[in-house]
């Protein structure tokens, strides 16, 4: 387990190297001359100039990386162009919203998936068995801004229920308030994906010898499922929920532009509008690392709850 | 003699699964789903009833109607012919990326599995680079650099979801090299051509299937986001995206607009998904006698 973590950990830093490669060419791989694109035509010469050399446009590209890959290490992620700040702040400033966006649909999508799979499970077969099974499949296969886009219709437009706009002023209730539309959308997909995932563990469950034994004993139904099986079917879900934040993270980006709330995701989305290249840089590697961490987690919460590779 | 005991293995194997399939309601539900979209891209200026480019300033946001089913958006477009025509964009993509998915996944496969050594590791860790990405941002990165359009929205959406084919390829081709059946192929002096296209190719065909099922779904629902967001497919084309962006604006006043071009999206991902899922029941070699589960 320990070696298994470990290179896993190692393995970490080569694709950090590679995501900052990537990053770190745009300004070679951007169309034109970034300078042009980004001051405009009315610039002049001197202006470009400096801005080459801000870029680090004016020196060999490995001395570039060098360079850039220093400066990532000492925090400093470079200035916005459009607004004139420390990348780092701008980021900093709106992560946040992200990550409780994130975790409260992460959440929600725990919490109503293993509802749903649990009632599917008990009542197999039966009517309402289909029903919640199908409901599940149109959840899962339902992309994050289609269910953006029905929650604004039908809560925000049609029964005025729930803001569709911003984070809303002041007060904890009031953001919390202002966070249901956003993360119920946000949890549409994975709530259909865990409530399969609790359905087909937890039957298999049932079927466990263990399981077996209790019944004979004669303890009821309700009890053997709260008591005793519920804590073997959630393994599978606990190994899952890290893979589903780095998921999340990028159905993010759809929420917060359609919600119109800051954001990491909406940074990224207007930087590239704007092609303010640090921005974008800045932005994308701290989505990328967030991404990487959640995997890692994902990796390793698996290996956990899978003996075959926690003998490693 | 060889060849035909194995074309009878394989026809029986393909029967056993269009039975299972058969039994399956979602093989039906799903599948009526696709075909409609497929027929509305292929006969899309037959079925459509208007144009749907050809404006209509006075007739703008109206609601449904006996002339416009689903009423009109914000230039007086017909909302019915371009969610028909819409279909278009949405198949190419899907075949486009998924064969430029398939392509490269089977080209970097194959040589991995059969070079093995420095070479195999080269493209381990490109395909380790390509999910390093969180995939939306990737798209939108590489977007960025080449610039929307219908050609690199395609291109970039085979890239990105490449590795997942070429890793499970190359595992696939792993094993089945050292199958018996393939062993003794070479052992009769067949080439690595050869037992490529006749033995390892029909065996990682299932694989293949169920994945491209699954991802064809995928890519029509990137298509549709990277539209929304304005970076991939660009007004005045009939997309399901474009639509979603073009009505976004009158979200508080003329909601029902975007709701529209949300169900297509949304019946089009649940076709795709009931379909493959009754697929991957059916491969399953369990299958038959549980049922579903």
């Amino acid at each position: 387990m320990f070696v298994y973590i470990s290179k896993r950990l190692l393995w970490v830093i080569p694709t950090l190297l590679a995501v900052l490669f990537l990053l770190f060419s745009l300004t070679y791989l951007l169309p034109g001359d970034p300078a042009d694109i980004i001051l405009g035509p009315r610039a002049t010469e001197e202006m470009a100039q400096d801005l080459r050399e801000r870029l680090g446009l004016d020196r060999p590209w490995y001395e570039g990386y060098i360079d850039y890959i220093r400066s990532i290490l000492r925090g400093d992620l470079g200035v916005s162009i459009f607004r004139n700040r420390p990348v780092f702040n701008v980021v900093m400033e709106v992560l946040p919203y992200t990550l409780a966006l994130t975790f409260a649909g992460m959440g929600l999508a725990v919490f109503n998936g293993i509802i749903i799979g649990l009632l599917a499970a008990s009542y197999q077969d039966s009517w309402l068995d289909s029903l919640l099974t199908f409901i599940s499949f149109l959840t899962a296969s339902t992309p994050t801004y289609i269910a953006s886009v029905l929650i604004i219709v039908v809560f925000s437009v049609n029964l005025n229920l729930l803001p569709s706009i911003g984070l809303g002023e002041g007060g904890l209730l009031n953001s919390l308030y202002y966070l249901i539309g956003p993360a119920v959308a946000l949890s549409i997909g994975w709530t259909g994906y865990i409530a399969r995932l609790t359905r087909s563990s937890m039957l298999e469950t049932l079927e466990s010898d263990f399981i077996q034994t209790e019944k004979s004993f004669g303890l009821p139904s309700y009890y053997i499922i709260y008591k005793y099986a519920l804590k073997k079917a959630v393994k599978p879900i606990i190994a899952v929920v890290g893979l589903g934040i780095g998921r999340l993270l990028g159905g993010a980006v759809f929420v917060e532009v359609i919600f119109t709330r800051p954001g990491l995701g909406r940074l990224i989305v207007n930087s590239i509008y704007e092609r303010d290249l640090p921005l974008v840089r800045g932005g994308v590697l701290v989505a990328a690392l967030l991404f990487v961490l959640a995997n890692l987690l994902a990796d390793i919460s698996y290996a956990y709850f899978d003996p075959r590779i926690k003998q490693e | 003699m060889f060849n035909s005991q194995r074309f009878f293995r394989l026809k029986k194997k393909f029967m056993r699964i269009i039975n299972i399939m058969k039994k399956d309601y979602r093989t039906y539900l799903g599948g009526s789903i696709i075909l409609i979209i497929f027929l509305s891209a292929a006969f899309a200026p037959w079925i459509a009833p208007h144009n749907p480019y050809s404006t209509d300033v006075v007739n703008r946001l109206q609601g449904p109607s006996l002339n416009n089913p689903l009423g009109t958006d914000s230039v007086g477009r017909d909302i019915l012919s371009r969610l028909i025509f819409a279909a278009r964009p949405a198949v190419y993509v899907a075949f486009g990326g998924l064969s430029i998915s398939i392509f490269f996944g089977l080209l970097l496969g194959l040589t991995a599995a059969y070079l093995g050594g420095i070479i195999d590791r080269l493209i381990i860790l490109f395909f380790d680079f390509v999910r390093a990405f969180p995939p939306l941002i990737l798209i939108l990165v590489l977007l960025a650099i080449i610039g929307p359009s219908l050609i690199s929205v395609i291109i970039i959406l085979g890239i990105t979801i490449m590795p997942r084919y070429g890793r499970v390829i190359r595992a696939e081709t792993l094993s089945e090299k050292e199958e018996d059946y393939v062993e003794s192929a070479r052992s009769l002096g067949a080439g690595k051509v050869r037992i490529v296209y006749k033995h390892i190719l029909p065996n990682i065909f299932a694989s293949v299937l169920v994945l491209g099922g699954m991802d064809m779904a995928s890519m029509i629902m990137w298509e549709a986001g990277l539209s929304f967001l304005g970076l991939g497919l660009q007004p005045p084309l009939s997309s399901w995206g474009v639509m979603l962006q073009e009505s976004y604006q009158y979200i508080q006043t003329a909601p029902l607009m975007i709701v529209w071009p949300s169900l297509a999206i949304m019946l089009t991902m649940l076709g795709f998904s009931l379909f493959a899922e009754s697929l991957r029941v059916a491969l399953n070699p369990k299958a038959g006698q549980e049922g579903q589960k």
